[in-house]
């Protein structure tokens, strides 16, 4: 018995102190569902079968795990899938690695969403979705129209946590014109959206925000463009307005620490290359980081990208959000718990 | 394998009891007595050595709402699951074995059915375009749907059904200790139903159901999942402040100062228990 034990222990402890000589495995960790598939398929099977690498995914995305890996020297991912705002914010505080550009090529990279610690992820909107099943030929096309109770009575939905997007939509809801937008006139904000507080639903996730219009629970409001194409995709007859749509890019970074780094320089490598953005465009619904990208797309998928609606595009200022991150944070916490 | 048949092993086999004790002391000595104390030591030291995030919790009226939120839906849950969980647990001891058989099975299946799982699926039966509001839409009861979800009711509904089996276990041990000859007793010495159940078969049940009572306020006051599905950012509990300092928000030692509260007001509460009721009667089922 107790022979037996040892030897299962020992062998336990030689095959982790193994591990990490083999070298050619990695963690990849993102916020799973649809996007995080799409992830695997665009860019770790593609690379397991060129280069042998084994690419081990996780999820989902926690700030704090990450924080607590790095600050503890115990790191478990190389790679993981973040929003910019953090992205800019962890840079700063140390714990992210800085990329190797001679791996990875950052000429065709889109300036806006790429830094030293961070690549493009996927590039996506917030959009005006609607239910034309509950909402009939009375479609909302503004964001003004979130906030018109009169002509759209009951429940719309909005994204729950601090972060860019709902703080803008009442701005421009509230006719600041787009140029105007930043630095954000706070009390202007929540002014206009305590004008509809007690009829927001609040989503917390892309599932989460998908059952809502698809149910009819909540039959408009603010998505991300990807989830309502997933969500179309299934049949279910929503609708999109473009106008005024809000991008920003979910980042790759790669944690301080991180155990596997040339492999995840490797897998950066893959995931933001010309072919790696265009297949997880064409399978997401969300658009390509790589600047290179859209010729090689088919162009009837690359039109209902966000990247084709430019002309009525408004940039989230992150750099802005990441330097004011937790103030925005703690007011907003502190609004939406009146 | 040697059994304490002599009466000079008694002490050795209680010194054996207790090292049968040890694996499981030292599990949740590394386990949980460890990861609590570096929170707290994190709570007095990130970001800089002091008190300043307990001076910050009890300054901030965010924080203080959150801490009556959490104080009310705990309340209100263990009100609720009291009410209906009572003639449950009754109906438990003094039904035919076979009758409270089937009882106990459907109080345990619900209990071990995937939590999340469960919640979900009261969010399909509450939200306005549920199965609740569309029956009773259908019936012409209401002509609007009522307001059941992200909200404090939601909250309490989908909490009182999960805490439901942790408030009927206790009571229906202590109740089935009750011989229902006292009732009958209290009848032939002319109570009515009414005074028969306030004065005897109450006072009778009260430790179950104050450590019934107990265990479920103290439960709900740590929950996590169902308040942030069925209810609204206007009832944050704790344990969601907790999780959205830490996760969203990096700061560890604002939540370690906040659920080192939260676990002091549980330790103080537990030993109001011991105090007046005795530890013994605490366990569940005991």
């Amino acid at each position: 018995m107790t022979n037996f034990k040892t030897t299962a222990l020992a062998g336990v402890l030689a095959s982790a102190a193994l591990t990490p000589a083999l070298a050619q495995d990695m963690v990849f960790t993102s916020w799973g569902g649809t996007t995080q598939d799409a992830q695997q398929k665009a860019w770790a099977e593609p690379l397991a079968e060129s280069d042998g690498l084994n690419v081990l995914m996780d999820g989902p995305t926690d700030y704090g795990k990450l924080k607590a890996m790095v600050d503890s020297g115990n790191v478990s991912w190389d790679v993981v899938d973040v929003e910019m705002d953090f992205a800019i914010k962890a840079a700063e505080e140390g714990l992210l690695e800085p990329l190797d550009f001679d791996v990875i090529g950052r000429d065709d990279l889109d300036p806006r969403f790429t830094t030293d610690h961070a690549v493009g992820s996927f590039y996506y909107a917030f959009v005006i979705g609607y239910n034309k099943a509950v909402l009939g030929d009375n479609t909302p096309e503004t964001w003004a129209d979130l906030f018109d109770l009169e002509a759209f009575p009951g429940k719309r939905t909005f994204y729950k946590w601090s972060a860019p997007g709902v703080l803008e939509i009442a701005l421009l809801a509230d006719g600041v014109s787009a140029e105007d937008l930043y630095p954000l006139d706070l009390d202007r904000a929540f002014a206009k959206l305590d004008t509809i507080k007690d009829q927001i639903v609040w989503w917390g996730g892309g599932a989460q925000s998908q059952q809502l219009l698809a149910s009819g629970e909540a039959p408009l409001g603010q998505f991300w463009n990807g989830r309502i194409f997933a969500v179309q995709q299934t049949g279910v007859d929503v609708g999109i307005s473009w106008q005024d749509n809000l991008t920003t890019a979910d980042a790759l970074v790669v944690p301080k620490g991180a155990p596997n780094k040339d492999a995840a320089m490797k897998f950066l490598a893959r995931a933001s290359s010309p072919e790696g953005q265009a297949e997880m465009a064409a399978l997401s619904g969300y658009a390509p980081t790589n600047l290179k990208s859209p010729e090689l797309m088919d162009p009837e998928v690359a039109k209902t990208l966000p990247d084709a609606h430019e002309d009525t595009q408004i940039d989230l200022d992150v750099a802005w959000w990441a330097e004011n991150r937790d103030m925005l944070a703690d007011r907003w916490y502190a609004w939406q718990a009146e | 394998m040697t059994t304490a048949t002599a009466n000079p092993a008694a002490d050795r086999s209680r010194m054996k009891g207790a090292a049968l004790a040890l694996p499981a002391l030292l599990l949740l000595l590394g386990f949980f007595v460890a990861p609590v104390l570096s929170l707290l030591v994190q709570s007095v030291t990130e970001p800089s050595f002091g008190l300043q995030n307990y001076r910050e919790l009890i300054a901030t009226p965010t924080y203080a709402t959150v801490f009556f939120n959490t104080f009310l839906v705990a309340t209100l849950v263990t009100f609720f699951a009291l009410v209906l969980g009572f003639p449950v647990a009754w109906a438990l001891a003094v039904l035919p074995p076979r009758w409270a058989g089937v009882i106990f099975a459907v109080v345990l299946l619900s209990m071990w059915t995937n939590l999340l799982a469960r919640t979900y699926a009261w969010m399909v039966l509450l939200q306005t375009t549920g199965v609740v509001n569309k029956s009773l839409m259908a019936l012409g009861i209401i002509d609007t749907p009522l307001a059941l979800i992200n909200n404090l009711t939601g909250v309490t509904i989908g909490m009182v059904y999960i805490m439901l089996p942790f408030i009927i276990l206790p009571m229906q041990a202590t109740l089935r200790t009750i011989d229902p000859a006292t009732l009958q007793a209290a009848a032939l010495c002319g109570a009515s139903r009414w005074q028969a159940f306030w004065r005897v078969l109450l006072p009778l049940a009260l430790p179950g159901i104050a450590s019934g009572g107990l265990i479920v306020f103290v439960m709900s006051l740590g929950y996590f999942v169902t308040p942030a599905l069925l209810g609204g950012t206007s009832n944050m509990m704790l344990a969601e402040l907790i999780a959205q300092l830490v996760q969203s928000l990096l700061r560890w030692g604002m939540g370690g100062a906040a659920a080192f509260v939260l676990l002091v007001i549980t330790l103080a509460l537990y030993a109001v228990q011991v105090r007046y009721l005795g530890a013994g009667r605490t366990a569940v089922g005991g």
